[in-house]
Formats: C-alpha cells, structure tokens, sequence
C-alpha cells in the first residue's frame, strides 16, 4: 500500500509524516517548508506501508513548482490511498482541495488537523455530520500531540473511492 | 460602492460580487469566490502583491489577479 499525504501549504502533513514514519524531516511554521517529496514507511496491517509527504497544494491546477510536483505525485500514483491533511481552523478553504481528489478517484482518509487550534478559536466543526456527507472518515486530529493519528491510520485501510456526485447530491445540490 | 480587490484601502473589508471567468477555478483553491468577505491586510509598494484575509487565513495575490475581482465594499 502507498500512502500520500496531501493538503494546503502549512497544514501539518510533514508533523503528520514524521509521526507515521518515525523520521525527522524539517518540519516549520511556513507554507512552502516542503518543495519536494520525502518518501517513508510505517509498519501497519502487517505490510510495510509506503507514505509519501507531498509538497503543500491548493488545487489540483498547479501555480508554482512545489504544486507542479504535488500534482505529478498524485497523477503518478493512480493506486495510492490519500490522507488529505486539512486545517480545522481553516477548514472551508480546505475542502476544495479535498473534493478535487475525490473526484479523481482517490481513497481518502480526512485529517481535520489542528483541531485544538480550532476549538481555542471556538469553530465548532461536526465531524460525524461532515463525514456522512462525504462518505469519507473525517479524524479530528492533533498533530503534534499525536491524538487521532492512530484513528486516521486504522481507517486507511477500508477506505475505497466515493462518487462526487453523490456528495454533491446530499447537499442538495451546487 | 464597487471596486477592484486592488483598490480596496488598508483594513478595508468587502464581499467579493465578481471574478473574471477565466480566474474562478484558479482562486477558488484559496477560498475566494462570490460572496466570501475579503479584508485587505497589507499592500506591497511597486505592482507588488496585496495581502487579504479569507477564512481567518492570509493569501496573497498577485496584482493581475486582484484588479479581476470585484468587491462590494
């Protein structure tokens, strides 16, 4: 299995990253601290699992070389499953993204990280409402504590591709 | 009044009423589309890019892509 971590720039993928694989890649508080991929395993199912710590992207329409390189990931890896990293306290602009890899037919896992950033914000977010609309798992998740890693690493393993358009219909349309 | 994203003041804040067509996809990557509220943070000196708060998140634009967004301000 090959697992990608995708998201906005400064979300938390390489926290995310280092906490799956045990390494110690730079991890910062600026977006653009990854402009290229970092490759790395975890053991889990009983299979090494390959995770891969994609540069940060908004859209799946490339603007500068880091996205180029997210994008590229993501095309040249049909079969991988995605952890899509998503900013709680930001979460509308994050879901863009998400959707977009939904609808190119991704497995995705949703990490709503910074989930105690969002609550000290008081952004009260619903997970298992926003998980039923999906139809995907939504983990609200710490980064850097490591609370719900372990939950978003357990859901990888069932998760399967999910029509856009159904999601589309359960909000009740565009 | 309606203005460009570009002309809006410093600590203005406005609701976006229009964006050129072919732009829409681009920015909607960032959270900016008809009727999110933008507030302008800071605006570089010589066609520097602006700054603008969407979502409690700061973005920066270049100026060929602010003078495309029409605000209600």
């Amino acid at each position: 299995m090959r697992v990608l971590l995708m998201g906005h720039p400064n979300v938390g993928k390489s926290v995310f990253f280092n906490r799956l694989t045990g390494a110690n890649i730079i991890e910062s508080n600026y977006p653009g601290t990854t402009v290229d991929y970092t490759k790395g395993y975890m053991r889990q199912f009983g299979e090494d699992i390959e995770v891969i710590d994609v540069p940060g992207t908004f859209s799946l329409d490339p603007k500068d070389k880091a996205e180029e390189v997210a994008v590229k990931m993501l095309r040249d890896n049909k079969d991988a499953k995605i952890i899509c990293v998503v900013d709680a306290s930001k979460i509308e602009r994050g879901l863009y993204l998400l959707l977009e890899i939904i609808e190119e037919g991704f497995p995705v896992v949703v990490a709503l990280n910074m989930w105690d950033t969002a609550m000290d914000k008081n952004i009260q977010i619903d997970a298992p409402e926003l998980e039923q609309i999906l139809g995907v798992p939504v983990v609200p998740t710490v980064g850097i504590s490591g609370e719900g890693i372990s939950a978003v690493v357990s859901k990888l393993k069932d998760i399967t591709p999910v029509d856009a358009d159904a999601i589309v219909e359960r909000m009740g349309g565009i | 009044m309606q203005k460009k994203l570009n002309e809006m003041a410093y600590d203005e804040e406005g609701v976006v009423v229009k964006i050129e067509e072919d732009l829409r996809q681009k920015i909607a990557g960032v959270g900016i589309r008809t009727g999110k509220k933008i507030k302008m943070i800071t605006k570089e000196p010589l066609k520097g890019p602006v700054v603008v708060m969407v979502d409690e998140a700061k973005t920066s634009l270049g100026l060929s892509v602010a003078d495309k967004i029409i605000m209600e301000v």
